[in-house]
């Protein structure tokens, strides 16, 4: 599969602080990359790099092999870009906001019409007659979004398109960006590890300017983490709790009311010994389920150890 | 330049849908319709004023003419109108920066050259219009007050003034560009006008360079036939080109 984007040793350096430091990055064509990282992690410079709103101090980009820096106008048409705050002339309605953006990429006439019906429509904004002036932060997203798709872009760059708004407006904003799946290129910066569980098929992990780690969400989840099992008893939690954590393939347990979760070392052999060492204690086992490690788990291994 | 012609349009329909519709062309229309009335009413309000005094001041001011109603309106026009239409046009990036809107557009196949360009002619565009009609007013007010003679002294300086107003307009863009606030760059820009007011006081310099564009109007509508023109609207025209070639310059090499 073809890179989308490429980032080859890409540095940012502003006075004292480094902004990017030597990252490397491909986006497989098609994904639905997450660009994961704390605040000030250096998610939103690369994105301004990748569109060019800044100029890297050292290193390159590419958007399907084009340089960003060089060939901006033929990066420009290749992407739909919004930014973390986006800015509107308020005097505009959604609906000329989008044909205005059409123009500028070309886009006329019957093409155009369609296009901007179509977003609208998908940006639950068909037919609001209010200048763009008095939306709601949710209805900027969305329009954010549908502007961002206008030219029928090969890659969708996101900048934290979530993080300003209510679980609603979230919502919203993650079943627009969950529908392209398979359609187009989606890369997505964010800190908010739900949406990227949500959305996401492929992620980077972005902390201090430098990528730790970049995977499938599969991959992440199941190379090197911990592994949990969940135990839930009818009664008598509180004495098992003990046995299980002096058991060798036993890292830690905790216990919630009558659930027990173990991080193990060993699911097979945790797999085994468990009912028996329940039935052992006379206890009536109601569930034992092995538990995925979460992205949170993950993102906390990597970027907590770093910290 | 990728764009110029759509944003253009997006320029020119902004001026028609928000406040720029009213500030210069409305200020430009006001200053149209009062000058030749003030004009008419100055010597008796000046002669006024002196006998409410009560010193046995007599002040013999000759009745109005065409000439001071015509150079009432150049007073007006050349200090308020420039001084609102610098602080007016010296948002015009730097709102698109502070609003976020030109990081949105700059994303989109849209060159900062066509944005400059786009800016510093939709703002001459909307001039021209207000000084046309805010002259034209002026014309109609002062043939019913004072008479129809030195229409074409007025017709040179409206001329005159229009290309000086254009100047403006590059000079508050560029400053726009590179002072990155609209605060700063409207300073700057009256500064600037402060400056070359005194500068035009210099016989080299308002002969040969745009500052002689300030004072150029007023000698031709008080009757001089011996005013230098070509070179202060050459090197005005030149002038107009540098600061928009040094606005594009400045606002390519920025990062947003």
């Amino acid at each position: 599969m073809s890179a989308a984007i490429e980032l080859t040793g890409l540095t940012k350096v502003y006075k004292e602080t480094r902004a990017l430091d030597g990252v490397d990055l491909s986006v497989p064509e098609g994904s639905v990359y997450g660009f994961l990282g704390p605040n000030g992690a250096g998610k939103t410079t690369a994105l301004r790099i990748l569109t060019g709103l800044a100029r890297p101090t050292t290193g390159g980009a590419k958007v399907f092999g084009h340089d960003v820096v060089h060939a901006t106008n033929e990066v420009r048409s290749l992407i739909g870009f919004l930014p973390d705050v986006p800015g509107y002339y308020p005097w505009m309605t959604a609906e000329e906001f989008l044909r205005f953006s059409g123009r500028l990429f070309g886009v006329e006439g019957s093409v155009l019409d369609a296009r901007v019906a179509s977003l609208l429509d998908m940006a639950g904004l068909a037919g609001v007659r209010q200048q763009v002036g008095g939306y709601s932060r949710g209805m900027r997203q969305r329009l954010g979004v549908a502007q961002a798709l206008i030219n029928a872009p090969r890659v969708l760059m996101l900048d934290e398109p979530t993080s300003a708004l209510d679980p609603m407006g979230r919502k919203d904003v993650l079943e627009m960006i969950r529908a392209l799946s398979g359609k187009t290129t989606v890369f997505f910066s964010t800190h908010i590890l739900t949406d990227v569980e949500r959305v996401c098929d492929t992620v980077a992990i972005l902390d201090h300017g430098r990528v730790l780690r970049q995977a499938s969400m599969a991959e992440l989840k199941r190379e090197g983490h911990a592994l949990k099992i969940l135990v839930e008893v009818e009664q008598g939690a509180e004495d098992l709790e003990p046995l299980l954590a002096a058991e060798p393939w036993s890292v830690e347990c905790e216990r919630e009311g009558q659930i027990i979760r173990c991080v193990v070392s060993d699911i097979g052999e945790a797999r085994r010994s468990v009912p028996a060492m329940v039935a052992g204690q006379h206890l009536s086992l109601v569930r034992m389920v092995d538990e995925e490690p979460t992205l949170e788990d993950v993102f906390v291994d990597l970027v907590g150890g770093r910290s | 330049m990728h764009g110029f012609s759509v944003f253009l349009v997006k320029e020119m329909t902004e001026v028609r849908r928000t406040w720029r519709l009213y500030v210069i062309p409305g200020i430009m229309l006001f200053i149209g319709l009062m000058s030749p009335i003030l004009a008419e009413v100055t010597p008796s309000l000046v002669s006024s004023m002196a006998s409410s005094e009560g010193q046995g001041i007599v002040i013999e001011i000759p009745p109005a003419t065409t000439v001071d109603a015509y150079l009432q309106f150049s007073n007006n026009a050349m200090q308020i109108a420039l001084i609102a239409l610098i602080i007016t046009v010296a948002g015009a990036i730097a709102g698109e920066r502070r609003s976020g809107t030109a990081q949105l557009v700059l994303t989109k196949p849209v060159s900062r050259t066509a944005m400059v360009v786009a800016k510093t002619l939709s703002n001459c565009l909307l001039m021209l219009v207000a000084t046309i009609v805010s002259a034209a007013i002026c014309v109609g007010v002062t043939a019913v007050m004072f008479g129809t003679e030195l229409l074409a002294e007025f017709a040179a300086w409206v001329a005159l003034f229009y290309l000086l107003a254009c100047l403006f307009v590059a000079l508050a863009v560029m400053l726009s560009v590179v002072l990155k606030s609209q605060a700063g760059a409207a300073g700057a820009g009256i500064a600037i006008y402060f400056a070359l007011t005194i500068l035009s006081l210099w016989d080299v310099l308002r002969e040969y360079t745009p500052v002689g564009l300030l004072g150029a109007g007023d000698r031709i509508l008080t009757g001089a036939t011996d005013v230098p023109v070509l070179w202060p609207v050459a090197t005005g025209l030149l002038m107009i080109g540098v600061l928009v070639g040094l606005a594009s310059w400045a606002f390519r090499r920025q990062e947003l």
